[in-house]
Protein backbone atom coordinates (compact mmCIF):
# COMPACT_ATOMS: atom_id res chain seq x y z
CA UNK A 1 0.00 0.00 0.00
CA UNK A 2 1.26 3.34 -0.98
CA UNK A 3 1.82 5.50 2.33
CA UNK A 4 0.03 7.88 1.07
CA UNK A 5 -2.70 5.37 1.43
CA UNK A 6 -2.14 3.78 4.94
CA UNK A 7 -4.72 3.88 6.81
CA UNK A 8 -4.06 5.35 10.77
CA UNK A 9 -6.15 5.21 14.00
CA UNK A 10 -6.25 8.99 15.45
CA UNK A 11 -7.20 9.61 19.23
CA UNK A 12 -10.06 12.66 20.10
CA UNK A 13 -8.44 15.04 21.95
CA UNK A 14 -11.39 15.92 23.26
CA UNK A 15 -11.62 16.13 27.20
CA UNK A 16 -13.79 13.81 29.23
CA UNK A 17 -17.70 15.15 30.32
CA UNK A 18 -18.16 13.72 33.53
CA UNK A 19 -22.45 12.41 33.63
CA UNK A 20 -24.67 14.86 35.08
CA UNK A 21 -27.68 13.89 36.95
CA UNK A 22 -29.81 16.34 35.65
CA UNK A 23 -33.19 17.82 37.79
CA UNK A 24 -36.01 19.62 36.99
CA UNK A 25 -36.59 23.24 37.89
CA UNK A 26 -38.49 23.90 41.01
CA UNK A 27 -42.17 24.54 40.58
CA UNK A 28 -43.66 28.21 39.94
CA UNK A 29 -44.99 30.28 42.32
CA UNK A 30 -48.70 30.67 41.96
CA UNK A 31 -49.02 34.38 42.70
CA UNK A 32 -46.18 36.56 43.51
CA UNK A 33 -48.62 38.90 46.37
CA UNK A 34 -47.84 37.55 49.74
CA UNK A 35 -44.57 35.98 48.82
CA UNK A 36 -40.68 36.14 49.92
CA UNK A 37 -38.59 37.35 46.79
CA UNK A 38 -35.29 37.55 46.76
CA UNK A 39 -32.96 40.17 45.02
CA UNK A 40 -29.48 39.03 44.50
CA UNK A 41 -27.50 41.80 43.18
CA UNK A 42 -24.22 40.84 40.79
CA UNK A 43 -22.68 43.79 39.79
CA UNK A 44 -24.09 46.15 37.10
CA UNK A 45 -25.56 49.26 39.03
CA UNK A 46 -26.92 51.22 36.91
CA UNK A 47 -29.12 47.83 35.50
CA UNK A 48 -30.02 46.65 39.00
CA UNK A 49 -30.27 50.10 41.26
CA UNK A 50 -32.94 50.49 38.34
CA UNK A 51 -34.80 46.74 38.93
CA UNK A 52 -34.53 46.83 42.70
CA UNK A 53 -36.57 50.52 42.61
CA UNK A 54 -38.83 48.93 39.92
CA UNK A 55 -39.81 45.83 42.15
CA UNK A 56 -40.74 47.90 45.01
CA UNK A 57 -42.68 49.93 43.56
CA UNK A 58 -44.42 47.79 41.23
CA UNK A 59 -44.96 44.95 43.42
CA UNK A 60 -45.49 46.76 46.66
CA UNK A 61 -47.33 43.08 47.95
CA UNK A 62 -44.36 40.91 47.69
CA UNK A 63 -41.35 41.26 50.55
CA UNK A 64 -38.26 41.77 48.58
CA UNK A 65 -35.50 41.17 50.23
CA UNK A 66 -31.66 41.91 48.96
CA UNK A 67 -28.33 40.72 48.89
CA UNK A 68 -25.81 42.65 47.11
CA UNK A 69 -22.18 42.21 45.50
CA UNK A 70 -20.13 43.99 42.82
CA UNK A 71 -18.26 41.19 41.45
CA UNK A 72 -19.94 37.88 39.72
CA UNK A 73 -19.65 35.75 42.92
CA UNK A 74 -23.63 36.15 44.71
CA UNK A 75 -23.50 36.66 48.48
CA UNK A 76 -25.67 33.77 49.29
CA UNK A 77 -28.97 33.17 50.96
CA UNK A 78 -28.17 31.10 54.29
CA UNK A 79 -29.57 27.77 54.42
CA UNK A 80 -31.80 29.29 57.14
CA UNK A 81 -32.86 32.60 54.91
CA UNK A 82 -33.69 29.64 51.91
CA UNK A 83 -36.34 28.38 54.39
CA UNK A 84 -38.46 31.31 54.18
CA UNK A 85 -37.58 32.69 50.72
CA UNK A 86 -40.25 31.79 48.21
CA UNK A 87 -38.32 32.46 44.54
CA UNK A 88 -34.88 34.43 44.04
CA UNK A 89 -34.05 36.96 40.91
CA UNK A 90 -30.37 36.98 39.80
CA UNK A 91 -28.77 39.26 37.82
CA UNK A 92 -26.33 40.43 36.28
CA UNK A 93 -24.14 37.67 35.36
CA UNK A 94 -21.96 37.69 33.07
CA UNK B 1 -24.51 28.35 38.14
CA UNK B 2 -23.92 26.40 41.00
CA UNK B 3 -25.50 28.30 43.56
CA UNK B 4 -28.35 28.87 40.70
CA UNK B 5 -28.51 25.38 40.51
CA UNK B 6 -28.69 24.57 44.56
CA UNK B 7 -31.48 26.96 44.99
CA UNK B 8 -33.15 25.28 42.02
CA UNK B 9 -32.74 22.08 43.81
CA UNK B 10 -33.60 23.18 47.05
CA UNK B 11 -37.50 23.79 45.70
CA UNK B 12 -37.22 27.52 45.24
CA UNK B 13 -37.64 28.96 41.00
CA UNK B 14 -35.20 31.31 40.14
CA UNK B 15 -34.77 33.18 37.26
CA UNK B 16 -30.90 34.54 35.72
CA UNK B 17 -30.51 37.96 33.76
CA UNK B 18 -27.63 37.89 31.40
CA UNK B 19 -26.63 39.77 28.61
CA UNK B 20 -27.98 38.26 25.41
CA UNK B 21 -23.92 37.19 24.04
CA UNK B 22 -23.34 35.07 27.22
CA UNK B 23 -26.43 33.04 26.22
CA UNK B 24 -24.74 29.93 24.91
CA UNK B 25 -22.83 29.62 28.24
CA UNK B 26 -25.45 30.06 30.39
CA UNK B 27 -26.88 26.82 28.66
CA UNK B 28 -23.64 25.15 28.69
CA UNK B 29 -22.96 26.17 33.03
CA UNK B 30 -26.49 25.36 33.52
CA UNK B 31 -26.03 21.57 32.25
CA UNK B 32 -22.90 20.86 33.85
CA UNK B 33 -24.90 22.59 37.20
CA UNK B 34 -27.73 19.32 36.57
CA UNK B 35 -30.49 22.23 35.76
CA UNK B 36 -30.57 22.37 32.18
CA UNK B 37 -33.60 24.20 31.59
CA UNK B 38 -33.18 27.30 33.39
CA UNK B 39 -35.13 30.13 32.40
CA UNK B 40 -33.30 33.22 32.08
CA UNK B 41 -33.18 36.90 29.98
CA UNK B 42 -31.01 39.17 28.88
CA UNK B 43 -30.21 42.50 30.04
CA UNK B 44 -28.56 45.37 27.43
CA UNK B 45 -25.05 46.26 27.18
CA UNK B 46 -26.48 49.57 25.90
CA UNK B 47 -29.38 50.87 27.21
CA UNK B 48 -29.77 52.69 29.87
CA UNK B 49 -30.52 50.85 33.29
CA UNK B 50 -34.37 52.44 33.66
CA UNK B 51 -35.25 51.96 29.67
CA UNK B 52 -34.13 48.52 29.79
CA UNK B 53 -36.03 47.53 32.80
CA UNK B 54 -38.94 48.98 31.57
CA UNK B 55 -38.53 46.56 28.45
CA UNK B 56 -38.10 43.52 30.34
CA UNK B 57 -39.46 43.41 34.23
CA UNK B 58 -42.57 41.83 33.84
CA UNK B 59 -41.71 38.99 31.18
CA UNK B 60 -39.20 38.30 33.68
CA UNK B 61 -41.49 38.46 36.70
CA UNK B 62 -43.78 35.77 34.24
CA UNK B 63 -40.62 33.32 34.37
CA UNK B 64 -41.48 32.47 38.07
CA UNK B 65 -45.10 32.01 37.99
CA UNK B 66 -45.38 30.63 34.24
CA UNK B 67 -45.92 26.89 35.19
CA UNK B 68 -43.21 24.26 34.28
CA UNK B 69 -43.19 22.96 30.83
CA UNK B 70 -42.92 19.10 30.31
CA UNK B 71 -39.73 19.62 29.14
CA UNK B 72 -38.60 21.63 32.21
CA UNK B 73 -40.20 18.80 34.44
CA UNK B 74 -37.64 16.24 33.07
CA UNK B 75 -34.96 14.76 34.94
CA UNK B 76 -31.97 12.06 34.45
CA UNK B 77 -28.78 11.47 33.62
CA UNK B 78 -26.89 13.53 30.80
CA UNK B 79 -23.76 10.88 29.76
CA UNK B 80 -22.38 12.08 27.14
CA UNK B 81 -20.86 8.99 25.32
CA UNK B 82 -17.08 9.61 23.54
CA UNK B 83 -14.70 7.16 21.48
CA UNK B 84 -11.02 6.98 22.15
CA UNK B 85 -10.07 6.74 18.30
CA UNK B 86 -12.09 10.33 16.81
CA UNK B 87 -11.10 9.20 13.61
CA UNK B 88 -9.88 6.75 11.00
CA UNK B 89 -8.39 7.08 7.63
CA UNK B 90 -5.53 8.22 6.05
CA UNK B 91 -3.22 11.00 7.36
CA UNK B 92 -4.60 13.76 4.59
CA UNK B 93 -8.38 12.81 5.22
CA UNK B 94 -7.14 13.01 8.94
CA UNK B 95 -5.70 16.39 8.55
CA UNK B 96 -8.86 17.77 6.73
CA UNK B 97 -11.14 16.11 9.51
CA UNK B 98 -9.16 17.88 12.80
CA UNK B 99 -9.35 21.05 10.58
CA UNK B 100 -12.67 21.06 10.64
CA UNK B 101 -14.48 24.00 11.43
CA UNK B 102 -17.90 25.58 12.64
CA UNK B 103 -19.86 28.81 12.68
CA UNK B 104 -19.88 30.53 15.60
CA UNK B 105 -22.78 32.95 15.41
CA UNK B 106 -23.04 36.70 16.80
CA UNK B 107 -20.62 38.68 18.60
CA UNK B 108 -18.46 36.22 16.14
CA UNK B 109 -20.13 35.53 13.04
CA UNK B 110 -16.99 33.47 11.56
CA UNK B 111 -15.62 30.03 11.33
CA UNK B 112 -13.82 28.44 14.33
CA UNK B 113 -11.97 25.27 14.25
CA UNK B 114 -13.55 22.23 16.77
CA UNK B 115 -10.10 20.44 17.27
CA UNK B 116 -7.53 23.00 16.72
CA UNK B 117 -6.27 26.80 16.74
CA UNK B 118 -6.94 27.41 13.10
CA UNK B 119 -3.54 25.98 12.04
CA UNK B 120 -2.87 22.49 10.85
CA UNK B 121 -1.48 19.91 13.47
CA UNK B 122 0.09 16.40 14.11
CA UNK B 123 -2.09 14.16 13.52
CA UNK B 124 -2.52 12.04 16.82
CA UNK B 125 -2.51 8.94 15.79
CA UNK B 126 -2.23 5.99 18.32
CA UNK B 127 1.65 5.30 16.87
CA UNK B 128 2.75 9.09 17.72
CA UNK B 129 0.74 9.06 20.76
CA UNK B 130 2.64 5.46 21.73
CA UNK B 131 5.32 7.47 21.37
CA UNK B 132 4.85 10.99 22.98
CA UNK B 133 3.60 8.24 26.49
CA UNK B 134 7.41 7.43 26.31
CA UNK B 135 8.06 11.18 28.13
CA UNK B 136 6.52 10.41 31.15
CA UNK B 137 6.53 7.31 34.13
CA UNK B 138 2.85 7.89 34.26
CA UNK B 139 0.21 6.04 33.02
CA UNK B 140 -1.73 6.93 29.87
CA UNK B 141 -5.23 5.96 31.65
CA UNK B 142 -4.21 8.40 34.61
CA UNK B 143 -6.39 11.11 35.56
CA UNK B 144 -5.05 14.28 35.87
CA UNK B 145 -4.74 15.33 39.34
CA UNK B 146 -2.97 17.77 41.31
CA UNK B 147 0.13 17.07 42.53
CA UNK B 148 0.41 18.77 45.56
CA UNK B 149 -2.09 21.56 47.55
CA UNK B 150 -2.88 24.60 45.39
CA UNK B 151 -4.70 26.96 47.81
CA UNK B 152 -6.87 28.87 46.14
CA UNK B 153 -10.48 31.84 46.86
CA UNK B 154 -14.05 31.65 47.47
CA UNK B 155 -14.88 28.35 47.50
CA UNK B 156 -12.46 26.82 45.56
CA UNK B 157 -9.60 25.14 47.10
CA UNK B 158 -7.65 22.75 45.34
CA UNK B 159 -5.57 20.15 47.06
CA UNK B 160 -3.01 17.40 46.21
CA UNK B 161 -5.20 14.39 44.56
CA UNK B 162 -8.23 16.50 43.49
CA UNK B 163 -9.01 15.90 39.73
CA UNK B 164 -8.39 19.09 37.96
CA UNK B 165 -10.91 20.32 36.06
CA UNK B 166 -10.11 22.30 32.79
CA UNK B 167 -11.82 25.53 32.41
CA UNK B 168 -14.31 26.13 31.23
CA UNK B 169 -16.46 23.13 30.74
CA UNK B 170 -14.94 21.47 33.54
CA UNK B 171 -13.79 18.05 31.86
CA UNK B 172 -11.47 15.69 33.03
CA UNK B 173 -8.62 14.23 31.37
CA UNK B 174 -6.33 11.11 31.11
CA UNK B 175 -2.32 11.56 30.59
CA UNK B 176 -3.16 9.95 27.61
CA UNK B 177 -5.43 13.05 26.07
CA UNK B 178 -2.68 15.70 26.68
CA UNK B 179 -0.45 13.48 25.00
CA UNK B 180 -2.98 13.12 21.78
CA UNK B 181 -3.07 17.09 22.25
CA UNK B 182 1.18 17.58 23.01
CA UNK B 183 1.45 15.36 19.61
CA UNK B 184 -1.20 17.95 17.91
CA UNK B 185 1.27 20.86 19.20
CA UNK B 186 4.02 19.35 17.65
CA UNK B 187 5.60 18.30 20.82
CA UNK B 188 8.12 15.65 21.46
CA UNK B 189 8.28 12.99 24.15
CA UNK B 190 10.53 14.88 26.15
CA UNK B 191 8.30 17.73 26.51
CA UNK B 192 5.62 16.03 27.95
CA UNK B 193 6.09 16.67 31.57
CA UNK B 194 6.07 20.32 31.18
CA UNK B 195 2.77 19.61 29.31
CA UNK B 196 1.92 17.41 32.20
CA UNK B 197 2.39 20.57 34.84
CA UNK B 198 0.45 22.67 32.21
CA UNK B 199 -2.95 20.51 31.93
CA UNK B 200 -2.18 20.21 36.26
CA UNK B 201 -3.06 24.33 35.91
CA UNK B 202 -6.66 23.44 34.40
CA UNK B 203 -5.83 26.06 31.08
CA UNK B 204 -7.82 28.01 32.25
CA UNK B 205 -9.05 30.85 29.44
CA UNK B 206 -10.14 34.09 31.63
CA UNK B 207 -13.22 35.57 31.32
CA UNK B 208 -14.28 38.57 28.86
CA UNK B 209 -11.94 41.02 28.95
CA UNK B 210 -8.07 40.33 27.80
CA UNK B 211 -6.39 37.53 29.63
CA UNK B 212 -3.25 36.27 28.41
CA UNK B 213 -2.24 32.59 29.03
CA UNK B 214 1.61 32.16 29.11
CA UNK B 215 3.95 30.28 30.64
CA UNK B 216 7.75 30.45 32.07
CA UNK B 217 10.17 27.30 32.78
CA UNK B 218 12.65 27.74 35.60
CA UNK B 219 15.08 24.43 36.39
CA UNK B 220 17.40 22.53 34.48
CA UNK B 221 14.56 21.61 32.14
CA UNK B 222 14.37 24.26 30.25
CA UNK B 223 17.87 23.51 29.09
CA UNK B 224 17.55 19.87 28.96
CA UNK B 225 14.69 20.25 26.22
CA UNK B 226 16.31 23.72 24.70
CA UNK B 227 14.15 26.39 25.53
CA UNK B 228 15.02 29.79 24.61
CA UNK B 229 16.19 32.04 27.70
CA UNK B 230 18.38 34.41 25.59
CA UNK B 231 17.52 37.00 22.96
CA UNK B 232 13.76 36.97 21.55
CA UNK B 233 12.79 34.19 24.48
CA UNK B 234 9.09 35.69 24.15
CA UNK B 235 9.47 35.31 19.89
CA UNK B 236 9.54 32.72 17.21
CA UNK B 237 11.39 30.42 16.36
CA UNK B 238 12.51 27.74 19.06
CA UNK B 239 10.64 24.45 18.94
CA UNK B 240 10.26 23.27 22.49
CA UNK B 241 8.65 26.89 23.44
CA UNK B 242 7.18 26.76 19.97
CA UNK B 243 5.56 23.71 20.72
CA UNK B 244 4.53 23.43 24.56
CA UNK B 245 3.15 27.02 24.28
CA UNK B 246 0.98 25.89 21.48
CA UNK B 247 0.09 22.64 23.67
CA UNK B 248 -1.66 24.82 26.72
CA UNK B 249 -3.90 26.60 23.58
CA UNK B 250 -4.62 23.23 22.29
CA UNK B 251 -5.56 21.56 25.71
CA UNK B 252 -7.71 24.57 26.26
CA UNK B 253 -9.88 24.08 23.22
CA UNK B 254 -9.98 20.40 23.69
CA UNK B 255 -10.02 19.03 27.36
CA UNK B 256 -11.47 22.92 28.28
CA UNK B 257 -14.14 23.18 25.58
CA UNK B 258 -13.15 26.41 25.29
CA UNK B 259 -14.84 28.50 22.34
CA UNK B 260 -14.33 32.15 21.26
CA UNK B 261 -17.87 33.47 21.37
CA UNK B 262 -19.66 30.89 23.16
CA UNK B 263 -17.44 30.53 26.49
CA UNK B 264 -13.92 32.00 25.62
CA UNK B 265 -15.78 35.72 25.54
CA UNK B 266 -12.64 37.60 25.64
CA UNK B 267 -14.06 40.79 24.02
CA UNK B 268 -10.93 41.41 21.43
CA UNK B 269 -8.98 38.18 22.00
CA UNK B 270 -5.45 38.23 22.99
CA UNK B 271 -2.34 38.13 20.33
CA UNK B 272 -0.51 36.20 23.29
CA UNK B 273 -2.52 33.45 22.86
CA UNK B 274 -2.45 33.16 19.21
CA UNK B 275 -0.06 29.46 18.99
CA UNK B 276 0.52 30.02 22.97
CA UNK B 277 3.36 31.46 24.86
CA UNK B 278 6.03 29.87 26.48
CA UNK B 279 9.79 30.85 27.24
CA UNK B 280 12.40 29.96 30.04
CA UNK B 281 14.11 32.22 32.56
CA UNK B 282 17.93 33.25 32.15
CA UNK B 283 18.88 31.68 35.63
CA UNK B 284 22.62 31.46 34.67
CA UNK B 285 22.91 35.28 33.32
CA UNK B 286 20.78 36.04 37.65
CA UNK B 287 22.95 38.47 39.19
CA UNK B 288 24.09 36.81 42.39
CA UNK B 289 21.70 36.16 45.34
CA UNK B 290 18.59 36.61 43.20
CA UNK B 291 16.97 33.33 43.05
CA UNK B 292 14.64 31.87 40.26
CA UNK B 293 11.29 31.56 39.98
CA UNK B 294 12.02 27.88 41.41
CA UNK B 295 13.50 29.25 44.90
CA UNK B 296 10.87 32.21 45.26
CA UNK B 297 8.04 29.68 45.07
CA UNK B 298 9.44 27.19 47.61
CA UNK B 299 11.20 24.83 45.23
CA UNK B 300 15.02 24.22 45.31
CA UNK B 301 17.35 25.31 43.05
CA UNK B 302 17.86 22.28 40.86
CA UNK B 303 13.61 21.60 40.53
CA UNK B 304 12.10 22.39 37.54
CA UNK B 305 9.03 23.75 37.74
CA UNK B 306 6.44 25.99 35.05
CA UNK B 307 4.80 29.17 36.09
CA UNK B 308 1.33 29.15 34.39
CA UNK B 309 -0.20 32.65 34.06
CA UNK B 310 -3.43 33.73 32.92
CA UNK B 311 -3.05 37.92 33.36
CA UNK B 312 -5.77 40.09 32.84
CA UNK B 313 -4.38 43.02 30.89
CA UNK B 314 -1.65 44.06 28.31
CA UNK B 315 2.15 43.67 27.57
CA UNK B 316 4.22 47.11 28.06
CA UNK B 317 7.58 47.98 26.89
CA UNK B 318 9.91 49.88 24.91
CA UNK B 319 9.44 53.04 26.81
CA UNK B 320 12.92 53.70 26.46
CA UNK B 321 15.59 52.94 23.65
CA UNK B 322 17.99 50.51 23.98
CA UNK B 323 20.44 53.42 22.90
CA UNK B 324 19.14 55.90 25.56
CA UNK B 325 19.30 53.15 28.18
CA UNK B 326 23.27 52.56 27.49
CA UNK B 327 23.58 56.25 27.20
CA UNK B 328 21.93 57.12 30.66
CA UNK B 329 24.44 54.39 32.69
CA UNK B 330 27.33 55.08 30.70
CA UNK B 331 27.69 58.41 30.76
CA UNK B 332 24.51 59.77 32.30
CA UNK B 333 23.35 61.29 29.21
CA UNK B 334 19.70 61.57 26.69
CA UNK B 335 16.24 61.68 28.10
CA UNK B 336 16.36 59.33 30.89
CA UNK B 337 19.39 60.72 32.02
CA UNK B 338 17.68 64.16 32.18
CA UNK B 339 14.47 62.93 33.99
CA UNK B 340 16.52 61.52 36.52
CA UNK B 341 18.50 64.52 37.09
CA UNK B 342 21.58 62.57 36.76
CA UNK B 343 22.78 64.39 33.54
CA UNK B 344 26.66 63.44 33.25
CA UNK B 345 27.13 61.26 35.54
CA UNK B 346 28.10 57.54 34.78
CA UNK B 347 26.09 54.87 35.84
CA UNK B 348 24.79 52.66 37.35
CA UNK B 349 21.78 54.47 37.87
CA UNK B 350 18.32 53.12 39.10
CA UNK B 351 16.60 53.13 36.27
CA UNK B 352 13.20 52.26 37.58
CA UNK B 353 12.61 55.52 38.56
CA UNK B 354 12.37 56.33 34.66
CA UNK B 355 9.37 54.08 34.15
CA UNK B 356 8.05 54.32 37.29
CA UNK B 357 5.00 54.91 38.28
CA UNK B 358 3.98 56.19 34.99
CA UNK B 359 3.29 52.16 34.19
CA UNK B 360 0.38 52.33 36.80
CA UNK B 361 -0.87 55.73 34.88
CA UNK B 362 -3.73 55.39 32.69
CA UNK B 363 -3.64 51.65 33.00
CA UNK B 364 -4.67 48.77 35.43
CA UNK B 365 -3.73 48.72 38.78
CA UNK B 366 -2.29 45.92 40.25
CA UNK B 367 1.16 43.43 40.05
CA UNK B 368 3.22 43.47 36.98
CA UNK B 369 5.46 40.76 35.47
CA UNK B 370 9.03 43.11 34.86
CA UNK B 371 10.88 41.03 32.24
CA UNK B 372 13.82 42.56 31.65
CA UNK B 373 17.25 41.76 30.43
CA UNK B 374 20.67 40.31 32.38
CA UNK B 375 22.32 43.85 32.06
CA UNK B 376 19.57 45.86 33.35
CA UNK B 377 19.02 43.18 36.94
CA UNK B 378 22.76 43.94 36.97
CA UNK B 379 22.93 46.84 37.23
CA UNK B 380 19.55 47.21 39.66
CA UNK B 381 21.98 44.50 41.82
CA UNK B 382 25.05 46.82 41.97
CA UNK B 383 23.24 50.09 42.79
CA UNK B 384 22.24 47.91 45.69
CA UNK B 385 19.42 45.81 45.48
CA UNK B 386 20.42 42.04 46.70
CA UNK B 387 17.41 40.45 45.96
CA UNK B 388 14.33 40.15 43.84
CA UNK B 389 12.49 41.14 47.25
CA UNK B 390 14.13 44.31 47.59
CA UNK B 391 13.42 45.24 44.28
CA UNK B 392 10.04 44.37 44.33
CA UNK B 393 9.60 46.07 47.71
CA UNK B 394 10.63 49.85 46.16
CA UNK B 395 8.61 49.09 43.09
CA UNK B 396 5.65 48.90 45.19
CA UNK B 397 6.66 51.62 47.41
CA UNK B 398 6.96 53.80 44.17
CA UNK B 399 2.84 52.74 43.42
CA UNK B 400 1.24 54.47 46.21
CA UNK B 401 -1.23 57.06 45.37
CA UNK B 402 -3.81 58.83 47.27
CA UNK B 403 -7.27 57.44 47.44
CA UNK B 404 -8.84 60.11 45.52
CA UNK B 405 -6.65 59.00 42.62
CA UNK B 406 -7.02 55.73 43.01
CA UNK B 407 -10.79 55.85 43.19
CA UNK B 408 -11.02 57.18 39.72
CA UNK B 409 -10.27 53.89 38.62
CA UNK B 410 -12.46 51.64 36.68
CA UNK B 411 -11.77 48.07 38.10
CA UNK B 412 -11.57 49.04 41.62
CA UNK B 413 -15.49 49.04 42.03
CA UNK B 414 -15.38 45.68 41.41
CA UNK B 415 -12.14 44.45 43.07
CA UNK B 416 -13.18 46.06 46.75
CA UNK B 417 -16.68 45.09 46.27
CA UNK B 418 -18.46 48.38 46.06
CA UNK B 419 -15.74 49.92 48.38
CA UNK B 420 -17.45 47.49 51.14
CA UNK B 421 -15.07 45.91 53.42
CA UNK B 422 -11.83 46.55 54.50
CA UNK B 423 -8.98 48.63 52.81
CA UNK B 424 -5.62 45.83 53.19
CA UNK B 425 -3.22 47.54 54.15
CA UNK B 426 -4.80 49.25 57.01
CA UNK B 427 -7.38 47.10 57.93
CA UNK B 428 -9.83 50.36 58.19
CA UNK B 429 -13.35 50.13 56.25
CA UNK B 430 -12.62 52.09 52.62
CA UNK B 431 -15.47 54.14 53.54
CA UNK B 432 -13.76 55.67 56.43
CA UNK B 433 -10.57 56.44 54.77
CA UNK B 434 -9.64 60.05 53.50
CA UNK B 435 -8.89 61.06 50.38
CA UNK B 436 -5.59 61.41 50.87
CA UNK B 437 -4.87 58.38 52.09
CA UNK B 438 -1.99 56.24 50.19
CA UNK B 439 -3.22 53.34 48.44
CA UNK B 440 -0.52 51.10 46.84
CA UNK B 441 -1.69 50.68 43.10
CA UNK B 442 0.99 47.81 42.41
CA UNK B 443 -1.14 45.49 44.27
CA UNK B 444 -1.60 44.37 47.65
CA UNK B 445 1.83 43.66 48.67
CA UNK B 446 5.20 43.99 46.55
CA UNK B 447 4.99 40.03 45.45
CA UNK B 448 2.02 40.90 43.67
CA UNK B 449 5.10 41.69 41.25
CA UNK B 450 7.38 39.38 40.03
CA UNK B 451 10.67 39.46 37.59
CA UNK B 452 11.99 36.98 35.16
CA UNK B 453 15.65 37.95 33.89
CA UNK B 454 16.05 37.40 30.19
CA UNK B 455 19.51 36.37 28.58
CA UNK B 456 19.49 38.93 26.16
CA UNK B 457 22.05 41.66 25.89
CA UNK B 458 19.88 44.29 24.00
CA UNK B 459 18.99 46.70 26.62
CA UNK B 460 14.23 46.52 27.42
CA UNK B 461 12.26 45.73 30.13
CA UNK B 462 8.82 44.61 28.91
CA UNK B 463 6.39 44.49 31.72
CA UNK B 464 2.78 42.34 31.44
CA UNK B 465 -0.19 43.75 33.43
CA UNK B 466 -1.26 41.15 36.28
CA UNK B 467 -0.54 40.01 39.34
CA UNK B 468 1.16 36.31 39.84
CA UNK B 469 -1.46 34.08 41.10
CA UNK B 470 -3.18 30.83 39.34
CA UNK B 471 -6.19 30.30 38.94
CA UNK B 472 -8.83 31.07 41.56
CA UNK B 473 -5.87 32.65 43.13
CA UNK B 474 -4.00 29.08 43.90
CA UNK B 475 -0.41 29.02 43.91
CA UNK B 476 0.77 29.40 40.16
CA UNK B 477 3.96 27.51 39.67
CA UNK B 478 3.63 23.46 39.25
CA UNK B 479 6.25 20.85 39.00
CA UNK B 480 7.54 19.37 36.05
CA UNK B 481 9.50 17.15 37.80
CA UNK B 482 6.23 15.43 39.54
CA UNK B 483 5.53 14.76 35.83
CA UNK B 484 8.70 12.79 34.33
Amino acid sequence: MAEKDQIYRCLNPVGIELPVKTSPLAPRLDTLDGKTVHFSITGEPDITIALDKRLKADYPNVNWTTKKSYTPMPVQLSEEEMKTTDAVILGVCW
Amino acid sequence: MPYIAKLEKAGIPTVLIDLEDQHEMVKQEALAAGVPNIRYIPASRTIPGPEDVEEWIAPMLEMLTRPLTEKEKESGMYTPAQDRILFEGTLDEAQEFYQQTRIVPEPLNAPISVYTDGLPIIIPTEERVKEMLKGTSHKPEELITYQSDRGGRFDRSLNKGDVVRFQPRLFTATVEKVAVNAVMAGCKPEHLPAVLAIAESGVQTGTTVFNNQWMCLSGPYAKEVGMNAGLGMLGPGNPAGMAIGRAYQLMAINLGGAIPGINRMSSIGSPINRVGLAFAECADKLPPGWKGLNEEFGFKKDDSVILVMGTEGGLNGAQFSPGGYRALQKSGHGGMARKLGVKGIPGPHNWLDWILPDIWVGEREGGRIFIMVHEMAKHLYDIGYKSKGEVLEYIWKKSFEPLKKYRDRSWVDLTTNGWLGNEPQSGKPWKELPDDYMVPAGGDKPDSSCIIVCGSDEEICFEITGSVRGMWGSQPVYSIDAWR
